[in-house]
C-alpha cells in the first residue's frame, strides 16, 4: 500500500504548486517543463533503473514522438489523439528495437549507452537536415491544437501532472507484478535470474518498449501543448544529461527519485537563472559533491534511513 | 577522390590521437573521462590567450599542453579517487557522472570568462603538392606532429619499462600488482599523458580549423566514438579507427555532402560496435 500512498501524496503536493507560483506565465512554463522532465526521468528510471539498460536517447525518443505526432497532424491532417498515439507507438517500437539489439548482441552498460547515443546524435542531425519536413533549426509551429483548452496557461500544468501521476502508478503496478519480480531478479544477478527461469531478454525488451512508449507519449503531448518544437528541445545535452543527473540525484531505481531530482534541478535552475553564466559551474560543483556524498540519491538515502530505523525499533541487528 | 582521401587521412590522424588519449584511460582503470574534450578546449584557449598576450607560438603551445596534463593530473588525484574504490559497472557509471560535472565546470568557466575566444594557428607558406593534390602546410605540419606523437606513444608502450608496466596493468591489474607494479602511480602517469594528448590534439586541430570554446562536447563524443570503434583500451585500434572514420567522413562529405556525412559517420560507428563489440583490435593492446 505504501507506494500508492506516496504517489497520492506527491499528486496532492504537486497539484498545489500553481497556487504557490501564482499568475506568472514564465514560472508556470518552468513548472510545466519540470513536470515534463519528471516524466522523462520516470521513463528512464524504468529502463535504466529497473533493467540496467543505459539508454542515452531519452531526448531523441521523446523527439521521435513529438515530430511523428506534429508531422502527421499538420501535414497529413490526421486527428490529434490518433497522432499522439502514433508518436507513442513509433517511439515504443524504436526503443524496443534498441533493447532487442542490446540483448541479442549482449551489449554491456557502456555499449548500450554508446549505440543509443549515436542514435541521438544522428536523429538530431536528421532533424536539422530535413528542413522541408521539420523546419530545421528554426523548428516548427504546430497548428493542429490551436485554440484548444490545453494551450492555455494553467491547463498544461495539469495535463503533465496527470501524465506524471499516470507514469508513477504504472511504475508501481509494474513493480508489483510478475514483471517487477523479474526486474529485481535480473538486477541483482543476471545469471542466477536466468538460471531460475527468468527470461531476462524478454523483460529487458518489455522495459525498453514501455519506457519508450512513455517517452514518445510525453514528447507528443509536449509538441501539442507547447505548439512549437525545435531540435534543441530534444538534444542529448539538453535532455539526456539533465535526466541522468536528475535521476541519479533523486535515486536510481526508486519510485519518487525522478520526481525529487527534477523538482530540485528545476528549482535550482530558476534560482540561478539570474546568474545564468554561473549556472553551469554551480551545477557542475553540485553534481560532484552530491554524487560523492549521496551515491544512492536523496530518496535512496531516505529509504535506507527509514529501513534502519525500523529494524532498530524491532530490535533486529 | 585522392584529395578527399588525403583530407580524410589528415582528419583521421587527429581523430586517432584524440581517441588514444581517451582509450588509454579507459584501458587503465575502466573509467571514462567525459571531461576530456573540455580539457582539450581549455588547453587550446590557454594557448590562444598566451599568444594574444605576446608569448611566441612554441612556448605558448608548450604551456597549453602542460595545462592539459595538469588538469588531468588534478582530476586523477582528486575526484577520481573515490571512483577507483568502486568495481565494474559502478566504477564506469560514477566516473561518467563525476566527469560530466567536471566538464560542466570547465565549460561553464570558459563560456563565462572568454565566450568568443577560439584558437586557430595559421601556418604560412605555399601549398605543397602531394600525389598531385595541393595540401596546406598547416595540414601537413599537423599530420607530421600527430604521426610523431603516435609513433612516440607506441614506442613508449613497447620499449620502455614504464610503458610495459602500463600495458601489464591494462592486461591484468592483480597480476601487475603481484609483479611489484603500483597501479596507482601507473594510473597517474596515464592520466597525465592523456591530458597532454588532449592538449596536443587541440593544438594540431587548430592548425586546420579553429577550436572555439564550445567545441568541448563534440570533441568528447568524437573521442568516444573513435575509442569504441577501435576497441576500448587499444592504442593501435584507436589510431586505425580514427583513420577509418576520418576517411569515411571525408569521402561521404565529398560524394554525399551536407548533414548526411555526420549520420554516415555515426552509423559506421554504431555498426562497428554491433558487428564487433570488442572493437577492431579488441583483444590486443
Amino acid at each position: 500500500m505504501v507506494p500508492y500512498v506516496a504517489v497520492a501524496i506527491t499528486a496532492v503536493i504537486l497539484s498545489l504548486v500553481p497556487l504557490w507560483i501564482g499568475d506568472s506565465r514564465t514560472l508556470t512554463g518552468v513548472a510545466v517543463s519540470g513536470l515534463l522532465f519528471a516524466c522523462y526521468a520516470t521513463a528512464f528510471n524504468l529502463i535504466f533503473g529497473s533493467t540496467d539498460q543505459l539508454f542515452l536517447a531519452v531526448g531523441a525518443l521523446a523527439g521521435v514522438g513529438a515530430y511523428t505526432s506534429a508531422i502527421t497532424s499538420d501535414r497529413l491532417s490526421l486527428p490529434l489523439p490518433l497522432t499522439i498515439i502514433l508518436g507513442m507507438i513509433v517511439a515504443m517500437i524504436i526503443s524496443g528495437l534498441f533493447s532487442w539489439i542490446a540483448v541479442r548482441r549482449s551489449l554491456g552498460i557502456i555499449f548500450t549507452g554508446i549505440v543509443t547515443l549515436t542514435f541521438s546524435l544522428a536523429f538530431d542531425n536528421l532533424l536539422l537536415g530535413q528542413r522541408s519536413l521539420t523546419g530545421g533549426e528554426t523548428g516548427m509551429v504546430i497548428d493542429a491544437g490551436k485554440g484548444a483548452f490545453f494551450r492555455g496557461q494553467i491547463p498544461p500544468y495539469y495535463v503533465f501532472l496527470t501524465l506524471l501521476i499516470g507514469f508513477l502508478l504504472a511504475y508501481v503496478a509494474i513493480h508489483r507484478s510478475r514483471m517487477g519480480w523479474a526486474f529485481r531478479a535480473l538486477r541483482d544477478d543476471q545469471l542466477s535470474a536466468e538460471l531460475s527461469g527468468v527470461n531476462v531478454a524478454k523483460y529487458r525488451i518489455y522495459a525498453g518498449a514501455i519506457g519508450g512508449a512513455m517517452l514518445g507519449l510525453s514528447g507528443a503531448l509536449w509538441a501539442h501543448v507547447e505548439g512549437f518544437i525545435s531540435p534543441a528541445t530534444f538534444t542529448f545535452v539538453h535532455v539526456d544529461v539533465q535526466v541522468l543527473v536528475m535521476l541519479v540525484f533523486g535515486g536510481i531505481g526508486t519510485l519518487l527519485g525522478p520526481v525529487v531530482g527534477s523538482a530540485f534541478f528545476t528549482y535550482l535552475g530558476e534560482v540561478l537563472a539570474s546568474f545564468s553564466q554561473l549556472r553551469l559551474i554551480v551545477e557542475g560543483v553540485l553534481l560532484i559533491v552530491l554524487f560523492l556524498a549521496l551515491p544512492q540519491g536523496v530518496v535512496g538515502a531516505i529509504v535506507i534511513g527509514i529501513t534502519r530505523l525500523r529494524e532498530r525499533r524491532k530490535g533486529l541487528p | 577522390m585522392t584529395a578527399a582521401i588525403l583530407d580524410g587521412l589528415v582528419l583521421g590522424l587527429q581523430f586517432g590521437l584524440l581517441g588514444v588519449g581517451l582509450t588509454i584511460v579507459y584501458g587503465m582503470g575502466g573509467v571514462l573521462n567525459l571531461a576530456y574534450g573540455a580539457m582539450a578546449v581549455a588547453s587550446a584557449i590557454v594557448v590562444s590567450v598566451a599568444m594574444r598576450s605576446g608569448l611566441p607560438a612554441v612556448p605558448a603551445v608548450a604551456l597549453g599542453i602542460l595545462t592539459g596534463a595538469a588538469l588531468s593530473l588534478l582530476l586523477n588525484v582528486t575526484i577520481m579517487r573515490p571512483v577507483y574504490r568502486r568495481r565494474g559497472d559502478q566504477r564506469v557509471l560514477l566516473s561518467i557522472l563525476l566527469t560530466i560535472g567536471v566538464a560542466f565546470i570547465i565549460n561553464g568557466y570558459l563560456v563565462w570568462k572568454l565566450p568568443i575566444e577560439a584558437l586557430s594557428l595559421s601556418i604560412g607558406g605555399d601549398a605543397i603538392s602531394i600525389l598531385g593534390v595541393p595540401m596546406r602546410v598547416g595540414s601537413l605540419l599537423a599530420s607530421a606532429i600527430t604521426i610523431l606523437a603516435g609513433v612516440g606513444l607506441i614506442l613508449f608502450f613497447r620499449r620502455t619499462t614504464a610503458g610495459k608496466a602500463v600495458r601489464s596493468v591494462i592486461q591484468d591489474e592483480v597480476g601487475a600488482r603481484l609483479c611489484g607494479i603500483n597501479p596507482a602511480s601507473v594510473r597517474m602517469l596515464i592520466f597525465t599523458l592523456s591530458g597532454a594528448i588532449a592538449g596536443l590534439v587541440a593544438v594540431t586541430r587548430s592548425m586546420t580549423s579553429p577550436v572555439p570554446v564550445s567545441e568541448g562536447f563534440s570533441l568528447t563524443i568524437l573521442a568516444l566514438l573513435v575509442t569504441v570503434v577501435g576497441g576500448l583500451g587499444s592504442v593501435k585500434g584507436a589510431m586505425l579507427a580514427g583513420l577509418i572514420l576520418g576517411v569515411v567522413n571525408a569521402l561521404s562529405s565529398f560524394y554525399i555532402g551536407s548533414y548526411i556525412t555526420t549520420i554516415v559517420l555515426l552509423v559506421a560507428a554504431a555498426l562497428t560496435i554491433l558487428l564487433r563489440p570488442s572493437g577492431l583490435f579488441g583483444e590486443y593492446t
